[in-house]
């Protein structure tokens, strides 16, 4: 039984919808800007991939946009797109439709705004609790949308979004679904969110003058992630239903692996790195050696981006430096629980168009990171077998691979 | 503000939240649920209800809160408290 992608929906920093997002991937615009959405004088790290022109109102009711986290509403954005493009999926039992979305802070603009007002003796929201939950941005997919089976959220932190189609992957093999919408949904440009991944190091700090250059994945002079949101949502099925309905088929979602580093709680692991992506391209049934392009995790932090680049050397050996790589967060940051989603959208755009969107800001690559990480200019490639990595904290590694049918 | 300025800015208010009637609808007799109203639209108008009227609608007696009137009766017998 394989597993195809049918629909695919996205809200970014450089674009919503597919087209607008992968027409500015492919020519390497920045969505990097000065932070928009608040006061972020005070923050260390005061640049972000912010989504600008969404005005929830445009879709959802008055009392909808009461009861939604920006979260949700992201979600739902990009759920509505990916539905459309998918088709009536009304051949299928309302119980045999699924949902599993990935999310590494849910509702957290929900939560800082609850805090703020509770701090200061104010009430709070009544539809507090019910914006912040994690699960929340699925329930609203599935209520919108009628979808009566399995309702799932995955949260672990920036490997959420991968996770998530994975664990998708799984109920689709397993028979518990007939179709599912999967993906992820971040929206955490937030004083708190920012301030703990400062506290940790984490961000950069050093672009606030030059922000499309901050998120500078694999070259010299990077210092730390760039704070992203978005959303990108996946409509899988099986392939024989897809074709029974006379649906279109973008790629098939052929394996996902996952593993554990059980090291550290921050710090990335090669073995766990390596673990994940030799079990996702054995669980398509392929080999090393057939993989023809790397949607990498690429955070941009010095450590990150040289763990990962060891972990493909030590994976493919001298295969690796045949691979294309790019780093999608080099133009949208890192949208945390929604960036293995939207790394997905652009392997499957990869595979069904040819045109490997480039990594930008690598005009010098650091002497550690010495694959082809496509620089600053799409490439055309025939690609057949394209991987997915999310590495998230909790030492949490997935990989995903797709495949041209 | 006088009584009879706090019906008709309450009335308002309702009608702007409510789906279904306008303010020519509402009486200060009008019980929230025949308004389209269910227990958490309720609990929505009411928080909504504290910036725009500057009172904090907290403890029990919130509960009981069934009709216009009693909205009106809590936010004249409540000194503003909360700054929208």
């Amino acid at each position: 039984m394989r597993v195809v992608i049918t629909g695919m929906g996205i809200v970014s920093p450089i674009g919503t919808g597919v087209d607008q997002f992968w027409n500015a991937a492919i020519n390497g615009v920045s969505g990097i800007t000065s932070i928009r959405s608040f006061d972020a004088s005070s923050q260390h790290s005061r640049v972000a991939g912010e989504i600008t022109e969404f005005n929830p109102a445009d879709f959802l009711s008055a009392k909808q946009v009461e009861q939604t986290d920006r979260f949700t509403q992201l979600a739902l954005q990009a759920a509505s797109q990916a539905m459309a493009d998918a088709g009536s999926l009304d051949s299928y039992q309302p119980r045999r439709l699924a949902v599993s979305l990935g999310s590494g802070m849910g509702g957290f603009s929900t939560f800082e705004s609850s805090a703020t007002r509770r701090l200061q003796k104010k009430s709070i929201p009544p539809f507090s609790v019910p914006r912040i939950m994690a699960n929340s941005a699925a329930a609203w997919i599935a209520t919108k949308y009628g979808l009566k089976g399995v309702n799932l959220t995955c949260s672990t932190a920036c490997s959420s979004g991968a996770n998530a189609i994975g664990m998708a992957l799984d109920l689709l093999r397993s028979g518990k679904a007939d179709a599912v919408v999967t993906g992820g949904a971040e929206a955490c440009v937030l004083p708190l969110t920012m301030t703990g991944f400062e506290a940790l190091q984490a961000l950069s700090i050093g672009f606030n003058a030059d922000p499309s250059r901050a998120s500078r994945p694999f070259a010299t002079g990077r210092d730390g992630f760039v704070m992203g949101e978005g959303a990108g949502i996946l409509i899988l099925e099986k392939e024989e239903e897809a074709i029974k309905r006379g649906a279109k088929i973008y790629a098939q979602l052929a394996g996902y692996g996952c593993a554990c580093d059980a090291t550290h709680i921050v710090a990335p692991d090669m073995d766990g790195q390596v673990a994940a992506m030799q079990a996702a391209i054995e669980d398509a049934g392929l080999t090393s050696d057939q993989v023809d392009y790397i949607n990498a995790h690429a955070t941009s932090t010095p450590l990150g981006d040289v763990i990962e680049t060891k972990a493909i050397k030590q994976l493919f050996g001298a295969h690796a430096w045949e691979i294309a790589i790019s780093a999608t967060k080099s133009m949208i940051g890192h949208s945390i629980g929604a960036s293995a989603a939207i790394g997905s959208i652009a392997t499957i755009m990869s595979l069904h168009t040819g045109t490997i969107h480039p990594t930008i800001n690598l005009d010098e690559a650091d002497p550690q990171c010495d694959l082809n990480y496509t620089p600053n200019f799409a490439i055309q490639k025939k690609v057949q077998v394209g991987m997915c990595n999310a590495f998230g904290f909790g030492g949490n590694n997935a990989s995903i691979v797709f495949t041209n049918l | 503000m006088d009584i009879a300025e706090l019906e008709t800015k309450v009335i308002e208010f309702i009608a702007s939240k409510a789906e279904k009637v306008d303010a020519s609808g509402i009486t200060t007799a009008s019980r929230l649920e025949d308004l389209g109203f269910d227990s958490l639209d309720t609990v929505q108008l009411l928080f909504d209800a504290e910036e725009a009227f500057g009172v904090n609608f907290d403890g029990e007696e919130v509960r009981g809160l069934r009709s216009v009137g009693d909205i009106i009766d809590y936010i004249s017998k409540h000194p503003p408290t909360v700054s929208s």
